[in-house]
């Protein structure tokens, strides 16, 4: 990362202390010192709030903690424990289950929603526009919306079902159906977000690469495939990894509609949709064990990490950069 | 632009200026709390702001610093939920309150981890006869961490009007659960005509156990922890038997709704005061609900089962900060004897949070005759000299919960009994003995 003091000793941009762009010289104590200054907010914050709980949380990993006495030294004790944990093992398979539903549905339905609405129409920026609503709304509100559409008593689902000649289900309440019910609704709310993500790809497409290829005679489906999938790569790309990030990750959601709106922990029917953040949150202020939940937190990273460290080495092989 | 230099001095004083702002931003400002000569302690409870629960206690504060002029207490309230988050970084912090209310469940989870000043030198001092729930906070060892400020026990509620309306005969002290099947199957209704039932006689299931499978269980001769709660012994034929019994009722005779049902139907406290179901087990806390929406509320002893009626009981308690200090801690005493006192169980008791926990307040018409349903409060009083604790030790949330996953499991079919069981017990002798080991 270029810094303010290092762009000052390259000559790039004029010095913040005494306005000399002579790259040459070293930046004086009075460069220097208001560097720091300027640089304190985000240094304090970076430290306090950063720094200072990753390492915690390394040390806290290694111990048995529970937040109300000294922590205890047990070093791999934790991990060890983890690695044979049912209930750790089934919150991962928990949440691998929701980003394979999750991940693509979201990706493809918001890029042919981008697609659609990537028009010169009247109407469009309202339609773009409904399509965002979701995303900003709280979880909270979802909660509530899905809780009364997929209610298995007086849902409108079982009504659609109904008509189609289908037998009623019971969404969230089912081992079986919990899960696929949490992608769809996260689906509904975060397509929006990411069709923004993907218009944008879209629109720096450039125009001519479209008018050559129709004069070539490329179909639309040609067109689709040869020239708005390489040029939105790149957004492809970060979709991928921002949804991504978002299922291991999830944790809100499961805890509103899984539980509390029913008087019951989260993570219902019976652990069906506990997913591992939500198994740490409960681990760590729910029972005690910070130091394993700790712990948790540490496996949680490493698979962010490689998972994001893997797409980022296939990218290579299928994003393009202009 | 051409920035101005600063001199050396100048510069010392606008980096204090930021070490200052960073003192003021990290807080480390502590106030004295004992300038004045007298005693400060502060007290958290929780309670909705401005509801009638932190008006009184705000009240009887006011009127327990007038009385005790060298004391000064600092209120801090929160809703439940962030009343407890708050507690738990507030003591990771060293900064925790003296005295604060805890949920009952609770006591010996702070206790075991450290955080509780021991009582029992202090509950000596008084006649713990004259209130309810003392025993309940009593550790294995015998040692006291909590004083009862509230008590909760469940004991059957119904709807007066429904069943009326079917013409059932009200519960009373003699029945048994195969009379409670009966009467439920008959106050079972299809209302809309679909072909299934929309109101049910009895609310079996509950997420909230204390309401539900564990009285039951208690009731037909099983029980989740013995050995003061050290060890599960839920995995029993007679544990077996009472959840047999709310898989009957449920499935077979149809006289409460299934856990997807019930689950489906919204908050499982809302259905006996949405007329959904007639019957259900309650603590005292269910009256405000059923109050609010005019229920016709009668309550009756719970049902005999083959060993007794598998009575429970919570006393919500006052607990004292293990690193308030001696001055302190007799002042906290002294708060906690004033909140047992008459009077201020007397306007606690006008609330209708609790029931009283001392006696006598407890056994006036205060209590027994406030003029608002149900009438026989005299079956809260029964079941609370007769109610055993809810399996207290220091990983309660942890291990019930292990438990509660897998007979929910069993309940909602998706398991066979006799393996939940198997599999609770094992799941919770884990949890209890990995946390006695580590101390």
């Amino acid at each position: 990362m270029t810094t303010i003091e290092d762009r000052v000793e390259q000559g790039r941009r004029p010095s913040l202390g005494d306005g000399r762009r002579d790259g040459g010289e070293r930046p004086g104590f009075g460069q220097r010192a208001w560097a720091t200054v300027f640089a304190f907010p985000y240094l304090a914050h970076l430290v306090v709030l950063t720094a200072w709980p990753v390492l915690a949380l390394a040390y806290f990993s290694l111990t048995d903690y529970d937040t109300l006495s000294s922590p205890r030294w047990v070093g791999l004790d934790n991990f060890r424990r983890l690695f044979g944990d049912e209930a750790f093992w089934r919150s991962l398979l928990n949440t691998a289950y929701f980003a394979v539903l999750f991940v693509p549905t979201q990706t493809i339905l918001a890029l042919l929603l981008a697609v659609a609405l990537n028009q010169r129409l009247r109407w469009i920026s309202w339609l773009r526009s409904a399509y965002f609503v979701p995303v900003v709304s709280s979880w909270v509100v979802v909660g509530y919306v899905a809780d009364a559409v997929f209610n298995p008593q007086f849902g409108m689902a079982n009504t659609v079902l109904g008509w189609l000649g289908l037998p009623p289900a019971t969404w969230l309440q089912s081992p079986v159906l919990v899960i696929p019910t949490l992608a769809l609704v996260a689906v509904w709310k975060g397509v929006g977000y990411m069709m923004v993500l993907f218009l944008a790809g879209l629109q720096n497409i450039p125009e001519e690469l479209y008018e050559a290829a129709k004069i070539d005679g490329a179909s639309a489906w040609q067109r689709f495939r040869r020239v708005t999938l390489p040029g939105i790569s790149g957004t492809t790309f970060l979709v991928l990894v921002l949804s991504t990030i978002t299922t291991l990750q999830a944790f809100e959601q499961v805890y509103v509609m899984t539980g509390p709106m029913r008087g019951q922990p989260a993570g219902q029917p019976n652990g069906a949709s506990e997913m591992t953040v939500l198994f740490m949150y409960q681990q760590g202020f729910e029972f005690f064990n910070m130091g394993y939940a700790s712990a948790v937190a540490w496996v949680l990273f490493a698979l962010i990490f490689i998972l994001t460290m893997v797409q980022l080495r296939l990218q290579k092989k299928w994003v393009h950069y202009a | 632009m051409r920035m101005q230099r600063f001199s050396p001095g100048r510069r010392l004083v606008a980096l204090a200026g930021v070490a200052a702002l960073a003192a003021t931003m990290f807080g480390c400002g502590a106030g004295s709390a004992e300038s004045d000569g007298r005693v400060t302690i502060r007290l958290g409870y929780y309670a909705e702001a401005g509801g009638p629960a932190d008006k009184t206690m705000r009240s009887l504060a006011d009127e327990f610093m007038k009385a005790n002029s060298g004391i000064k207490l600092e209120l801090e309230s929160a809703p439940y939920t962030d009343f407890f988050k708050r507690l738990r970084t507030q003591l990771a912090g060293g900064r925790g309150p003296d005295v604060w209310l805890s949920d009952g469940v609770l006591v010996q989870e702070y206790a075991g981890r450290n955080s509780l000043r021991d009582l029992s030198d202090f509950v000596k001092t008084i006649n713990t006869d004259d209130y309810y729930g003392v025993d309940l906070n009593r550790d294995s060892d015998g040692h006291v961490y909590g004083f009862p400020q509230g008590a909760q026990t469940p004991v059957l509620f119904y709807n007066k009007k429904m069943f009326a309306d079917a013409g059932v005969a009200e519960p009373t002290g003699d029945w048994t659960y195969d009379d409670l099947t009966a009467a439920a199957k008959k106050l079972t209704r299809d209302t809309n005509g679909d072909g299934k039932p929309d109101v049910w006689g009895m609310r079996v299931y509950s997420p909230g156990f204390t309401e539900s499978w564990w009285p039951m269980i208690k009731a037909f001769g099983g029980d989740i922890v013995a050995d003061g709660g050290h060890k599960v012994v839920i995995d029993s034929p007679q544990s077996r038997a009472g959840l047999d019994w709310m898989l009957n009722a449920m499935y077979t005779e149809k006289a409460g709704p299934d856990v997807v049902t019930t689950k489906a139907l919204g908050s499982p406290h809302t259905m006996f005061a949405s007329n959904r179901v007639a019957m259900q087990f309650g603590i005292y806390a269910r009256t405000i609900p059923a109050n609010a929406a005019k229920i016709d509320l009668g309550v009756a002893p719970m049902p005999k089962g083959p060993a007794g009626r598998g009575h429970v009981a919570i006393a919500n308690s006052w607990v004292v900060n293990k690193a308030a200090n001696q001055r302190k801690a007799e002042a906290a005493w002294k708060w906690i004897t004033y909140f047992a006192s008459e009077k201020p169980q007397t306007n606690w008791a006008g609330i209708g949070e609790a029931i009283p926990i001392n006696k006598k307040v407890a056994a006036s018409d205060v209590f027994l005759k406030p003029g608002t349903p149900p009438a026989n409060r005299q079956a809260f009083l029964d079941a609370l000299a007769e109610a055993d604790d809810l399996g207290l030790n220091p990983v309660w949330t942890e291990y019930t919960t292990a438990v509660a996953n897998q007979i929910d499991r069993a309940l909602a079919k998706e398991k066979p009994v006799g393996d939940a069981l198997t599999d609770a017990q094992r799941d919770a002798q884990q949890i209890i003995d990995r946390f006695y080991a580590n101390k």
